[in-house]
Protein backbone atom coordinates (compact mmCIF):
# COMPACT_ATOMS: atom_id res chain seq x y z
CA UNK A 1 0.00 0.00 0.00
CA UNK A 2 1.25 3.01 -1.07
CA UNK A 3 1.69 6.37 0.96
CA UNK A 4 -0.78 7.89 -0.62
CA UNK A 5 -3.38 5.51 -0.09
CA UNK A 6 -2.62 5.21 3.54
CA UNK A 7 -3.43 8.73 3.59
CA UNK A 8 -6.68 8.51 2.26
CA UNK A 9 -7.81 5.36 4.12
CA UNK A 10 -7.01 7.56 6.78
CA UNK A 11 -8.48 10.15 5.79
CA UNK A 12 -11.95 7.98 5.08
CA UNK A 13 -11.94 6.13 8.22
CA UNK A 14 -11.96 9.57 10.10
CA UNK A 15 -14.72 10.67 8.14
CA UNK A 16 -16.48 7.14 8.71
CA UNK A 17 -16.08 7.81 12.62
CA UNK A 18 -17.25 10.85 13.08
CA UNK A 19 -20.66 10.30 10.89
CA UNK A 20 -20.72 7.62 14.10
CA UNK A 21 -20.61 9.98 16.41
CA UNK A 22 -23.25 12.44 14.83
CA UNK A 23 -25.16 9.26 14.68
CA UNK A 24 -24.75 8.74 18.26
CA UNK A 25 -25.23 11.93 19.36
CA UNK A 26 -28.46 12.13 16.87
CA UNK A 27 -30.10 8.86 18.56
CA UNK A 28 -29.43 9.20 22.20
CA UNK A 29 -31.97 12.00 23.24
CA UNK A 30 -34.18 10.26 20.88
CA UNK A 31 -36.84 7.90 22.56
CA UNK A 32 -37.44 5.37 22.70
CA UNK A 33 -34.46 4.64 25.19
CA UNK A 34 -32.89 1.51 25.75
CA UNK A 35 -32.90 1.45 29.46
CA UNK A 36 -32.52 -1.74 30.62
CA UNK A 37 -29.64 -2.66 28.24
CA UNK A 38 -27.81 0.79 29.39
CA UNK A 39 -27.94 -0.91 33.04
CA UNK A 40 -26.58 -4.08 32.08
CA UNK A 41 -23.40 -2.58 29.92
CA UNK A 42 -22.91 0.02 33.12
CA UNK A 43 -22.21 -3.47 35.07
CA UNK A 44 -20.58 -5.23 32.57
CA UNK A 45 -18.43 -2.21 31.62
CA UNK A 46 -18.07 -1.23 35.61
CA UNK A 47 -18.11 -3.60 37.62
CA UNK A 48 -16.39 -6.46 36.07
CA UNK A 49 -13.49 -3.81 35.63
CA UNK A 50 -13.51 -3.16 39.35
CA UNK A 51 -10.63 -5.72 40.28
CA UNK A 52 -8.55 -5.35 37.06
CA UNK A 53 -8.38 -1.28 37.36
CA UNK A 54 -8.25 -1.39 41.40
CA UNK A 55 -4.97 -4.34 41.24
CA UNK A 56 -3.68 -1.67 38.81
CA UNK A 57 -4.21 1.46 40.04
CA UNK A 58 -2.71 0.33 43.71
CA UNK A 59 0.56 -1.29 41.90
CA UNK A 60 1.03 1.80 39.86
CA UNK A 61 0.78 4.06 43.13
CA UNK A 62 2.97 1.76 44.86
CA UNK A 63 5.71 1.44 42.62
CA UNK A 64 5.76 5.49 41.37
CA UNK A 65 6.52 6.40 45.23
CA UNK A 66 9.10 4.07 45.81
CA UNK A 67 11.04 5.08 42.41
CA UNK A 68 10.43 8.83 43.13
CA UNK A 69 11.31 8.19 46.83
CA UNK A 70 15.10 8.37 46.81
CA UNK A 71 15.03 11.23 44.71
CA UNK A 72 13.10 13.29 46.52
CA UNK A 73 15.07 11.90 49.90
CA UNK A 74 18.52 13.18 47.69
CA UNK A 75 17.04 16.49 47.92
CA UNK A 76 15.87 16.87 51.33
CA UNK A 77 11.96 17.09 49.73
CA UNK A 78 11.28 13.38 51.68
CA UNK A 79 8.08 14.90 53.09
CA UNK A 80 6.94 16.33 49.87
CA UNK A 81 6.32 12.35 48.82
CA UNK A 82 2.57 12.72 49.70
CA UNK A 83 2.06 15.57 47.68
CA UNK A 84 3.46 14.78 44.54
CA UNK A 85 1.82 11.48 44.78
CA UNK A 86 -1.04 12.54 44.80
CA UNK A 87 -0.88 15.61 41.67
CA UNK A 88 0.80 12.84 39.95
CA UNK A 89 -1.74 10.15 40.38
CA UNK A 90 -4.85 12.39 40.03
CA UNK A 91 -3.72 14.54 37.31
CA UNK A 92 -2.02 11.19 35.35
CA UNK A 93 -1.73 7.52 36.18
CA UNK A 94 -5.50 7.46 37.54
CA UNK A 95 -7.27 8.47 34.51
CA UNK A 96 -4.48 7.32 32.04
CA UNK A 97 -4.06 3.78 33.32
CA UNK A 98 -7.99 3.13 33.79
CA UNK A 99 -8.76 4.29 30.32
CA UNK A 100 -5.60 2.21 28.95
CA UNK A 101 -7.00 -0.95 30.50
CA UNK A 102 -10.17 -0.47 29.63
CA UNK A 103 -9.31 -0.23 26.11
CA UNK A 104 -7.83 -2.96 26.72
CA UNK A 105 -10.68 -5.24 28.66
CA UNK A 106 -14.16 -3.45 27.36
CA UNK A 107 -12.35 -2.39 24.06
CA UNK A 108 -11.88 -5.96 22.89
CA UNK A 109 -14.59 -6.98 24.48
CA UNK A 110 -16.88 -5.21 22.59
CA UNK A 111 -15.07 -4.91 19.30
CA UNK A 112 -15.34 -8.67 19.10
CA UNK A 113 -18.91 -8.96 20.75
CA UNK A 114 -20.50 -6.55 18.00
CA UNK A 115 -18.23 -8.18 14.87
CA UNK A 116 -19.51 -11.33 16.14
CA UNK A 117 -22.83 -9.73 16.15
CA UNK A 118 -22.61 -7.95 12.93
CA UNK A 119 -21.25 -11.22 10.71
CA UNK A 120 -23.57 -13.93 12.66
CA UNK A 121 -26.81 -11.41 11.00
CA UNK A 122 -27.55 -10.67 14.60
CA UNK A 123 -27.86 -6.69 14.13
CA UNK A 124 -29.47 -7.43 10.90
CA UNK A 125 -31.81 -9.60 12.99
CA UNK A 126 -32.63 -6.73 15.14
CA UNK A 127 -33.26 -4.44 12.54
CA UNK A 128 -35.88 -6.98 10.97
CA UNK A 129 -37.64 -7.52 14.22
CA UNK A 130 -38.05 -3.54 14.35
CA UNK A 131 -35.37 -2.79 16.95
CA UNK A 132 -32.81 0.39 16.12
CA UNK A 133 -30.14 -2.02 16.39
CA UNK A 134 -27.50 1.35 16.36
CA UNK A 135 -29.45 2.24 19.24
CA UNK A 136 -29.72 -1.22 21.47
CA UNK A 137 -26.23 -2.16 20.19
CA UNK A 138 -23.60 0.84 20.08
CA UNK A 139 -25.62 3.78 22.21
CA UNK A 140 -26.22 1.76 25.01
CA UNK A 141 -22.41 0.62 25.30
CA UNK A 142 -20.75 4.27 24.43
CA UNK A 143 -23.15 5.63 27.32
CA UNK A 144 -21.87 2.74 29.62
CA UNK A 145 -18.13 3.71 28.89
CA UNK A 146 -18.65 7.57 28.90
CA UNK A 147 -20.23 7.64 32.60
CA UNK A 148 -18.57 4.11 33.73
CA UNK A 149 -15.09 5.15 32.98
CA UNK A 150 -15.06 8.73 35.23
CA UNK A 151 -16.66 6.60 38.35
CA UNK A 152 -13.83 3.86 37.52
CA UNK A 153 -11.19 6.41 37.38
CA UNK A 154 -12.16 7.55 40.90
CA UNK A 155 -11.99 4.07 42.16
CA UNK A 156 -8.80 3.86 40.65
CA UNK A 157 -7.86 7.17 42.36
CA UNK A 158 -8.48 6.00 45.52
CA UNK A 159 -6.56 3.02 45.41
CA UNK A 160 -3.29 4.64 43.99
CA UNK A 161 -3.08 6.69 46.81
CA UNK A 162 -3.58 3.59 49.12
CA UNK A 163 -1.15 1.95 47.39
CA UNK A 164 0.87 4.70 47.40
CA UNK A 165 0.94 4.97 51.38
CA UNK A 166 1.72 1.88 51.60
CA UNK A 167 5.47 2.71 49.50
CA UNK A 168 5.58 5.71 51.63
CA UNK A 169 5.86 3.07 55.26
CA UNK A 170 7.99 0.56 53.32
CA UNK A 171 10.84 2.60 53.87
CA UNK A 172 9.71 5.48 56.16
CA UNK A 173 7.12 6.43 58.09
CA UNK A 174 3.42 8.43 57.83
CA UNK A 175 0.73 8.12 59.90
CA UNK A 176 -2.89 7.70 57.40
CA UNK A 177 -3.96 10.90 58.41
CA UNK A 178 -1.09 12.74 57.87
CA UNK A 179 -0.05 11.25 54.30
CA UNK A 180 -3.92 12.09 53.34
CA UNK A 181 -4.06 15.62 54.91
CA UNK A 182 -0.62 16.17 52.66
CA UNK A 183 -2.36 14.28 49.96
CA UNK A 184 -5.95 16.77 50.05
CA UNK A 185 -4.07 19.99 50.97
CA UNK A 186 -1.98 19.82 47.95
CA UNK A 187 -5.10 18.80 45.72
CA UNK A 188 -7.00 21.90 44.09
CA UNK A 189 -9.93 22.54 41.83
CA UNK A 190 -7.17 22.23 38.33
CA UNK A 191 -6.08 18.63 39.42
CA UNK A 192 -9.71 16.76 40.04
CA UNK A 193 -11.96 18.71 37.46
CA UNK A 194 -10.01 18.25 34.29
CA UNK A 195 -8.85 14.86 35.45
CA UNK A 196 -12.72 14.07 35.40
CA UNK A 197 -13.48 15.73 31.85
CA UNK A 198 -10.51 14.25 30.82
CA UNK A 199 -12.25 10.50 31.79
CA UNK A 200 -15.27 10.82 30.53
CA UNK A 201 -13.45 12.00 26.99
CA UNK A 202 -11.52 9.02 27.61
CA UNK A 203 -14.81 6.68 28.41
CA UNK A 204 -16.53 8.18 25.28
CA UNK A 205 -13.56 7.08 23.29
CA UNK A 206 -13.53 3.65 24.26
CA UNK A 207 -16.72 3.21 23.25
CA UNK A 208 -16.87 5.10 20.07
CA UNK A 209 -14.29 3.86 18.61
CA UNK A 210 -15.15 0.05 19.97
CA UNK A 211 -18.36 0.15 18.46
CA UNK A 212 -17.72 1.56 15.46
CA UNK A 213 -14.83 -1.05 14.55
CA UNK A 214 -17.39 -3.89 15.88
CA UNK A 215 -20.56 -2.63 13.93
CA UNK A 216 -18.64 -2.46 10.37
CA UNK A 217 -16.79 -5.61 10.74
CA UNK A 218 -16.58 -7.34 7.79
CA UNK A 219 -14.91 -10.84 5.96
CA UNK A 220 -16.18 -13.31 8.83
CA UNK A 221 -14.44 -14.54 11.96
CA UNK A 222 -11.09 -12.83 10.40
CA UNK A 223 -12.69 -9.40 10.61
CA UNK A 224 -14.15 -10.49 14.18
CA UNK A 225 -10.45 -10.72 15.16
CA UNK A 226 -9.46 -7.41 13.67
CA UNK A 227 -12.05 -5.75 15.24
CA UNK A 228 -11.22 -6.27 18.64
CA UNK A 229 -7.44 -5.62 17.65
CA UNK A 230 -8.23 -1.95 15.63
CA UNK A 231 -11.01 -1.44 18.57
CA UNK A 232 -7.83 -1.98 21.52
CA UNK A 233 -5.18 -0.27 19.18
CA UNK A 234 -6.72 2.89 18.38
CA UNK A 235 -8.02 3.69 21.43
CA UNK A 236 -5.24 3.35 23.32
CA UNK A 237 -3.34 5.87 21.14
CA UNK A 238 -6.15 8.37 20.89
CA UNK A 239 -6.05 8.14 24.75
CA UNK A 240 -2.48 9.39 24.32
CA UNK A 241 -3.67 12.23 21.99
CA UNK A 242 -6.65 13.49 24.28
CA UNK A 243 -3.78 13.53 27.32
CA UNK A 244 -1.63 15.67 25.55
CA UNK A 245 -4.31 18.06 24.13
CA UNK A 246 -5.63 18.01 27.56
CA UNK A 247 -2.66 18.63 29.06
CA UNK A 248 -1.98 21.38 26.89
CA UNK A 249 -5.22 22.78 27.87
CA UNK A 250 -5.02 22.65 31.61
CA UNK A 251 -1.70 24.61 31.76
CA UNK A 252 -2.65 26.79 29.58
CA UNK A 253 -5.41 27.80 31.66
CA UNK A 254 -3.86 26.97 34.97
CA UNK A 255 -1.03 29.53 34.00
CA UNK A 256 -3.42 32.49 33.18
CA UNK B 1 -60.72 -8.18 -15.30
CA UNK B 2 -64.29 -8.44 -13.37
CA UNK B 3 -63.41 -5.94 -11.02
CA UNK B 4 -64.78 -8.17 -7.87
CA UNK B 5 -62.38 -10.46 -9.22
CA UNK B 6 -59.64 -7.89 -9.39
CA UNK B 7 -60.43 -6.56 -6.23
CA UNK B 8 -60.21 -10.55 -4.66
CA UNK B 9 -56.82 -11.08 -6.11
CA UNK B 10 -55.31 -7.51 -4.83
CA UNK B 11 -56.25 -8.76 -1.21
CA UNK B 12 -54.90 -11.95 -1.79
CA UNK B 13 -51.73 -10.56 -3.51
CA UNK B 14 -48.64 -9.83 -0.51
CA UNK B 15 -45.91 -9.30 -1.93
CA UNK B 16 -45.12 -8.01 -5.36
CA UNK B 17 -41.80 -7.15 -7.20
CA UNK B 18 -41.37 -5.16 -10.26
CA UNK B 19 -38.15 -4.42 -12.09
CA UNK B 20 -35.81 -4.78 -9.22
CA UNK B 21 -32.43 -4.19 -9.62
CA UNK B 22 -29.49 -3.99 -7.34
CA UNK B 23 -25.58 -3.62 -7.84
CA UNK B 24 -22.27 -3.70 -5.34
CA UNK B 25 -20.03 -1.20 -7.02
CA UNK B 26 -19.58 -2.25 -10.71
CA UNK B 27 -21.22 -6.27 -10.05
CA UNK B 28 -24.77 -6.23 -10.75
CA UNK B 29 -26.72 -8.63 -8.23
CA UNK B 30 -30.02 -8.11 -9.60
CA UNK B 31 -30.72 -7.18 -12.90
CA UNK B 32 -34.22 -7.15 -13.26
CA UNK B 33 -36.81 -9.45 -11.04
CA UNK B 34 -40.14 -9.32 -10.92
CA UNK B 35 -42.85 -11.70 -8.82
CA UNK B 36 -45.59 -11.88 -7.25
CA UNK B 37 -46.56 -13.61 -4.26
CA UNK B 38 -50.14 -14.16 -3.13
CA UNK B 39 -51.07 -15.69 0.42
CA UNK B 40 -50.71 -19.36 1.03
CA UNK B 41 -48.07 -19.31 -1.38
CA UNK B 42 -44.94 -20.76 -1.16
CA UNK B 43 -42.35 -19.51 -3.60
CA UNK B 44 -38.79 -21.27 -3.63
CA UNK B 45 -35.90 -19.42 -5.51
CA UNK B 46 -32.93 -21.87 -6.89
CA UNK B 47 -29.83 -20.32 -7.72
CA UNK B 48 -26.07 -21.15 -7.14
CA UNK B 49 -24.43 -19.04 -4.60
CA UNK B 50 -23.46 -16.05 -5.35
CA UNK B 51 -26.76 -15.77 -7.19
CA UNK B 52 -28.40 -12.57 -5.56
CA UNK B 53 -30.93 -14.88 -3.83
CA UNK B 54 -30.05 -13.67 -0.27
CA UNK B 55 -30.01 -10.09 -1.50
CA UNK B 56 -33.49 -10.60 -2.93
CA UNK B 57 -35.04 -10.91 0.58
CA UNK B 58 -33.15 -8.75 2.08
CA UNK B 59 -34.40 -5.80 -0.31
CA UNK B 60 -38.11 -6.97 0.32
CA UNK B 61 -37.26 -6.81 4.54
CA UNK B 62 -35.43 -3.72 4.08
CA UNK B 63 -32.31 -4.87 4.84
CA UNK B 64 -30.84 -3.34 1.19
CA UNK B 65 -32.15 -0.64 -0.70
CA UNK B 66 -32.70 -1.54 -4.35
CA UNK B 67 -30.79 1.03 -7.17
CA UNK B 68 -34.28 0.75 -9.04
CA UNK B 69 -37.42 -1.06 -9.03
CA UNK B 70 -40.41 -1.52 -6.77
CA UNK B 71 -41.43 -3.62 -3.83
CA UNK B 72 -44.97 -3.25 -2.89
CA UNK B 73 -45.41 -5.03 0.86
CA UNK B 74 -49.59 -5.50 1.17
CA UNK B 75 -49.97 -3.34 -1.70
CA UNK B 76 -47.42 -0.32 0.19
CA UNK B 77 -44.31 0.32 -1.57
CA UNK B 78 -41.51 0.28 0.80
CA UNK B 79 -39.06 1.10 -1.04
CA UNK B 80 -38.94 4.66 -0.15
CA UNK B 81 -39.84 4.27 3.55
CA UNK B 82 -38.62 5.88 6.95
CA UNK B 83 -37.46 3.56 9.20
CA UNK B 84 -40.15 3.44 11.69
CA UNK B 85 -42.94 3.20 8.52
CA UNK B 86 -40.87 0.28 7.48
CA UNK B 87 -40.69 -1.46 11.11
CA UNK B 88 -44.43 -1.60 11.08
CA UNK B 89 -44.30 -3.35 8.18
CA UNK B 90 -41.83 -5.64 9.34
CA UNK B 91 -44.06 -6.62 12.05
CA UNK B 92 -45.54 -8.85 9.68
CA UNK B 93 -42.69 -10.37 8.69
CA UNK B 94 -40.53 -13.07 9.76
CA UNK B 95 -37.35 -13.30 8.68
CA UNK B 96 -34.99 -16.93 9.39
CA UNK B 97 -31.42 -16.18 8.39
CA UNK B 98 -29.09 -18.64 6.96
CA UNK B 99 -27.01 -18.43 10.16
CA UNK B 100 -30.36 -18.60 12.69
CA UNK B 101 -29.44 -15.30 13.89
CA UNK B 102 -29.80 -16.19 17.04
CA UNK B 103 -28.62 -13.73 19.95
CA UNK B 104 -26.00 -15.66 21.74
CA UNK B 105 -26.04 -13.61 25.01
CA UNK B 106 -29.93 -13.80 25.38
CA UNK B 107 -31.48 -16.77 27.04
CA UNK B 108 -33.98 -18.84 24.44
CA UNK B 109 -37.14 -17.15 26.40
CA UNK B 110 -35.20 -13.83 26.00
CA UNK B 111 -34.58 -14.53 21.98
CA UNK B 112 -38.32 -15.38 21.47
CA UNK B 113 -39.60 -12.20 23.21
CA UNK B 114 -37.20 -9.69 21.57
CA UNK B 115 -39.53 -8.97 19.02
CA UNK B 116 -42.30 -8.44 21.25
CA UNK B 117 -40.54 -6.47 24.20
CA UNK B 118 -42.25 -3.13 23.31
CA UNK B 119 -45.54 -4.79 23.75
CA UNK B 120 -44.49 -6.44 26.85
CA UNK B 121 -46.25 -3.67 29.16
CA UNK B 122 -49.33 -3.41 27.17
CA UNK B 123 -49.95 -7.02 26.29
CA UNK B 124 -48.71 -8.02 29.72
CA UNK B 125 -46.70 -10.37 31.50
CA UNK B 126 -48.39 -13.56 31.04
CA UNK B 127 -49.64 -12.98 27.48
CA UNK B 128 -46.11 -12.69 26.27
CA UNK B 129 -44.80 -16.06 28.23
CA UNK B 130 -48.26 -17.87 27.12
CA UNK B 131 -47.04 -16.48 23.23
CA UNK B 132 -43.49 -18.20 23.79
CA UNK B 133 -44.52 -21.49 25.08
CA UNK B 134 -46.90 -21.87 22.46
CA UNK B 135 -44.19 -20.76 19.81
CA UNK B 136 -41.57 -23.65 21.32
CA UNK B 137 -44.64 -25.84 21.44
CA UNK B 138 -45.14 -25.99 17.98
CA UNK B 139 -41.60 -26.23 16.83
CA UNK B 140 -41.23 -29.31 19.44
CA UNK B 141 -38.93 -27.53 21.72
CA UNK B 142 -41.33 -26.45 24.90
CA UNK B 143 -38.54 -27.15 27.67
CA UNK B 144 -35.54 -24.57 25.99
CA UNK B 145 -36.56 -21.64 27.19
CA UNK B 146 -34.27 -20.93 30.04
CA UNK B 147 -31.34 -22.81 27.82
CA UNK B 148 -29.08 -20.67 26.14
CA UNK B 149 -28.39 -20.85 22.46
CA UNK B 150 -25.02 -22.43 22.81
CA UNK B 151 -26.35 -25.01 24.38
CA UNK B 152 -28.62 -26.07 21.39
CA UNK B 153 -28.00 -28.19 18.53
CA UNK B 154 -27.78 -26.78 15.28
CA UNK B 155 -31.30 -28.17 14.21
CA UNK B 156 -32.78 -27.22 17.76
CA UNK B 157 -31.06 -23.66 16.89
CA UNK B 158 -32.74 -23.33 13.32
CA UNK B 159 -36.30 -24.14 14.80
CA UNK B 160 -35.43 -21.59 17.48
CA UNK B 161 -35.29 -19.04 14.79
CA UNK B 162 -38.26 -20.19 13.11
CA UNK B 163 -40.47 -20.04 17.02
CA UNK B 164 -38.30 -16.47 16.88
CA UNK B 165 -40.15 -15.37 13.50
CA UNK B 166 -43.59 -17.21 14.89
CA UNK B 167 -43.99 -14.79 17.85
CA UNK B 168 -45.51 -11.94 15.61
CA UNK B 169 -47.25 -13.96 13.75
CA UNK B 170 -45.88 -13.21 10.47
CA UNK B 171 -48.08 -12.64 6.89
CA UNK B 172 -44.83 -13.45 5.03
CA UNK B 173 -42.41 -15.73 5.70
CA UNK B 174 -39.31 -15.22 3.98
CA UNK B 175 -36.44 -17.91 4.71
CA UNK B 176 -32.90 -17.92 3.86
CA UNK B 177 -31.31 -21.66 2.92
CA UNK B 178 -33.03 -22.68 5.95
CA UNK B 179 -31.87 -26.47 5.55
CA UNK B 180 -28.37 -25.85 4.87
CA UNK B 181 -25.52 -27.15 7.33
CA UNK B 182 -28.42 -29.69 8.40
CA UNK B 183 -28.57 -33.50 8.14
CA UNK B 184 -30.17 -35.22 5.54
CA UNK B 185 -33.34 -36.02 8.68
CA UNK B 186 -33.60 -32.80 10.40
CA UNK B 187 -33.58 -30.61 6.93
CA UNK B 188 -36.77 -32.77 6.27
CA UNK B 189 -38.33 -31.88 9.79
CA UNK B 190 -37.49 -28.15 8.98
CA UNK B 191 -38.99 -28.73 5.81
CA UNK B 192 -42.13 -30.60 7.00
CA UNK B 193 -42.17 -28.01 9.89
CA UNK B 194 -41.98 -25.02 7.43
CA UNK B 195 -45.61 -26.33 5.85
CA UNK B 196 -47.24 -26.90 8.84
CA UNK B 197 -46.64 -23.36 10.04
CA UNK B 198 -47.11 -22.97 6.94
CA UNK B 199 -50.58 -24.13 6.97
CA UNK B 200 -51.38 -23.16 10.52
CA UNK B 201 -50.59 -19.56 9.88
CA UNK B 202 -52.21 -19.49 6.76
CA UNK B 203 -48.85 -17.28 5.50
CA UNK B 204 -47.07 -17.01 2.36
CA UNK B 205 -43.30 -17.43 1.93
CA UNK B 206 -40.04 -17.42 -0.33
CA UNK B 207 -37.53 -19.80 0.35
CA UNK B 208 -34.23 -19.91 -0.82
CA UNK B 209 -32.72 -22.72 -0.90
CA UNK B 210 -30.34 -25.03 -2.64
CA UNK B 211 -31.90 -28.35 -1.53
CA UNK B 212 -34.33 -29.83 -3.70
CA UNK B 213 -35.87 -32.52 -1.23
CA UNK B 214 -36.64 -28.77 0.61
CA UNK B 215 -37.82 -27.31 -2.36
CA UNK B 216 -40.18 -30.24 -3.48
CA UNK B 217 -41.73 -30.45 0.37
CA UNK B 218 -42.63 -26.41 0.07
CA UNK B 219 -42.79 -25.39 -2.84
CA UNK B 220 -46.06 -24.17 -4.85
CA UNK B 221 -44.01 -22.15 -7.72
CA UNK B 222 -40.20 -22.49 -8.18
CA UNK B 223 -37.78 -19.51 -9.67
CA UNK B 224 -34.42 -20.69 -11.07
CA UNK B 225 -32.07 -17.18 -10.75
CA UNK B 226 -29.42 -17.29 -12.95
CA UNK B 227 -27.06 -14.58 -13.53
CA UNK B 228 -29.30 -11.77 -11.83
CA UNK B 229 -32.37 -12.80 -13.90
CA UNK B 230 -35.23 -14.72 -13.18
CA UNK B 231 -34.43 -17.80 -16.27
CA UNK B 232 -37.26 -20.18 -15.37
CA UNK B 233 -40.33 -20.61 -13.47
CA UNK B 234 -42.96 -23.51 -12.69
CA UNK B 235 -44.03 -26.04 -10.57
CA UNK B 236 -41.43 -28.02 -9.18
CA UNK B 237 -42.95 -30.61 -11.66
CA UNK B 238 -42.54 -28.95 -14.60
CA UNK B 239 -38.97 -27.62 -13.63
CA UNK B 240 -37.86 -31.24 -13.02
CA UNK B 241 -39.03 -32.38 -16.46
CA UNK B 242 -36.97 -29.43 -18.17
CA UNK B 243 -34.57 -30.44 -20.74
CA UNK B 244 -32.41 -27.14 -20.26
CA UNK B 245 -29.15 -28.29 -18.96
CA UNK B 246 -28.75 -25.31 -16.28
CA UNK B 247 -32.31 -26.50 -14.93
CA UNK B 248 -31.28 -29.97 -14.89
CA UNK B 249 -28.13 -29.37 -12.74
CA UNK B 250 -30.51 -28.45 -9.96
CA UNK B 251 -31.89 -31.47 -10.10
CA UNK B 252 -29.09 -33.91 -10.53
Amino acid sequence: MTVRSYFQNFIIETGEVSRFAIRFFKEVFAPPYEFKEFLLQCYNVGCKSLPLVGVTAFIMGLVVTLQSRPTLVQFGAGSWLPAMASVGIVREIGPVVTALMCAGKVGSNIGAELGSMRVTEQIDAMEVSGTNPFKFVAVTRILATTIMIPVLVLFADSLSLLGSFMAANIKGEISLSLFFNQVFQKLVFLDVVPSLIKSFLFGFTIGLISCYEGYNSKKGTEGVGRSANAAVVISSLLIFVIDLIAVQLTNAYGNQ
Amino acid sequence: MNPDKQDTANRSRVLEIDHLKKNFKDTKVLKDISLILNKGENIVVLGKSGSGKSVLIKCVVGLLRPDSGEIKIFGKSITNLEHRELDGIREKIGFLFQSNALYDSMTVRKNLEFPLRRNIKKEGRSEIDKRVKEALTNVGLANTADMMPSELSGGMRKRIGLARCLMVNPEIMLYDEPTTGLDPITAEEISELMVDMQKKYNSASIIITHDMKCAKLTATEMMVLIDGNIYAKGTYQELSRSKDKKIKSFFE
